[in-house]
C-alpha cells in the first residue's frame, strides 16, 4: 500500500456523507478504516454560516511499520472492550454532568488520536446543541472544569487515569487552528526581529499545542515561563 | 444546583452514603452546604482546591440557568 494513500482527510456537509466518499475515494470497505471525526461540522451558530464537516481516514494496519512503539498485543480483545467501555462512561458522565446543570445537548464520544505512540489514544466527547458558548466560558474556564471533573469521576469508575478531552461545538479543533498559525506567526517574527517573543498566559494544554507545533523548528526554541494562571510560551530564535 | 453537587461529590468519594448537601435560600442567592466523610474531604477538594474550584465553576452555570447566585461551601465533617 503507497505511503499517500494510507490517511486521507475529507471534508463534506456531514460526517456520514464525509465518511462515504473517503471510503469510495480509497477504494476499500469501511471495516478496514479506522474514522476519526475531525470536525462534526455544524449548522451554524448564531446565523454565522455553518462549519463543514472533517473526518479522516486511516488504514487499518498503516502505520505499524512506522511506529517502532511497542504495543502491548497479548489482549487486544479485552483492551478494546475496556476501551469502549470507558468510552460510555465518559458519555454518560458529561451527559449526567449537563442535565443537572440545567443544558440540553446532544453528547457523542469517540477515540481520537495519540499523538504519542506510549500513550492510550484520548477519549473525546462532543458535545453539541444551541447557545452552548456558557459552557465554554473566559479563557475556556468552564469547559475546562467540566473536563477535569469528566477525567475525575470516570477515572474513579473504572479505576484509572484516563485522557479524556470534553469539546463544544468543535471549539478545542478551532482553537487548535488559532493557536498552531498564531505559534507559527510568532516563530516568525522571533526569527525576524532576532527577539524573543512572549505569547500571552495559557493553560496547560494550550501550551503542549505550541511547543508541539514548534518543536521539530529547528530556527526556533520553546519554553514557559512565570508560575500558573500567568504561565506563558516565550519563542526564542536559536542563533546560527 | 443542588443534584448537581451531590451528583459529582457522590461519584468522587469513597463513601457516597455520607455526602449530605443543604440548600439554603436567602432571597436570589443559594448557599449549598457540602458535607461527606472526613476521609473524602480531599477528594472534594482537591490539590490547591482544584476540586472545589471546578464544582463552583459548573455550578455557577447551573445557578445563571435559574437566574440565581450560589455559593457553595464544604463543611467540616464533626
Amino acid at each position: 500500500m503507497s505511503e499517500q494513500r494510507a490517511m486521507l482527510e475529507v471534508i463534506a456537509p456531514t460526517v456520514e456523507e464525509a465518511t462515504a466518499k473517503g471510503i469510495a475515494e480509497l477504494g476499500i470497505r469501511e471495516e478496514d478504516v479506522n474514522i476519526e471525526v475531525l470536525d462534526e461540522g455544524s449548522r451554524g451558530l448564531l446565523g454565522l454560516g455553518g462549519r463543514q464537516a472533517r473526518v479522516r481516514l486511516t488504514v487499518k494496519g498503516s502505520q505499524e511499520d512506522e511506529s517502532a512503539a511497542p504495543t502491548d498485543s497479548s489482549s487486544p480483545d479485552s483492551v478494546d472492550e475496556d476501551a469502549d467501555n470507558a468510552l460510555a462512561i465518559a458519555r454518560e458522565t458529561v451527559s449526567e454532568l449537563l442535565e443537572k446543570m440545567g443544558i440540553n445537548a446532544e453528547v457523542s464520544a469517540h477515540h481520537g488520536e495519540s499523538d504519542n505512540p506510549n500513550y492510550n489514544p484520548p477519549i473525546i466527547v462532543d458535545i453539541s446543541g444551541k447557545d452552548l458558548s456558557i459552557l465554554i466560558g473566559r479563557r475556556a474556564e468552564t469547559l475546562n472544569s467540566l473536563q477535569f471533573i469528566t477525567r475525575l469521576i470516570v477515572g474513579k469508575e473504572i479505576g484509572r487515569g484516563t485522557h479524556i478531552v470534553v469539546d463544544v461545538e468543535g471549539y478545542r479543533v478551532r482553537r487548535e487552528r488559532t493557536l498552531r498559525d498564531l505559534a507559527r506567526r510568532m516563530a516568525e517574527q522571533a526569527i525576524a526581529t532576532g527577539r524573543r517573543q512572549k505569547l500571552e498566559p495559557m493553560p496547560p494544554n494550550e501550551r503542549r499545542i505550541i511547543h508541539l507545533e514548534l518543536q521539530e523548528d529547528p530556527s526556533v526554541t520553546t519554553e514557559s515561563i512565570d508560575q500558573d494562571p500567568r504561565r506563558k510560551v516565550t519563542i526564542s530564535p536559536v542563533d546560527t | 444546583m443542588k443534584e448537581l453537587i451531590e451528583y459529582i461529590a457522590r461519584s468522587l468519594v469513597d463513601d457516597p452514603a455520607q455526602v449530605e448537601v443543604r440548600s439554603v435560600n436567602s432571597g436570589s442567592s443559594t448557599n449549598l452546604r457540602l458535607k461527606v466523610a472526613k476521609e473524602d474531604m480531599g477528594r472534594v477538594i482537591g490539590r490547591n482546591g482544584r476540586v472545589a474550584n471546578a464544582m463552583r465553576i459548573l455550578l455557577k452555570v447551573a445557578a445563571a440557568r435559574e437566574n440565581k447566585r450560589t455559593h457553595l461551601d464544604i463543611v467540616d465533617p464533626e
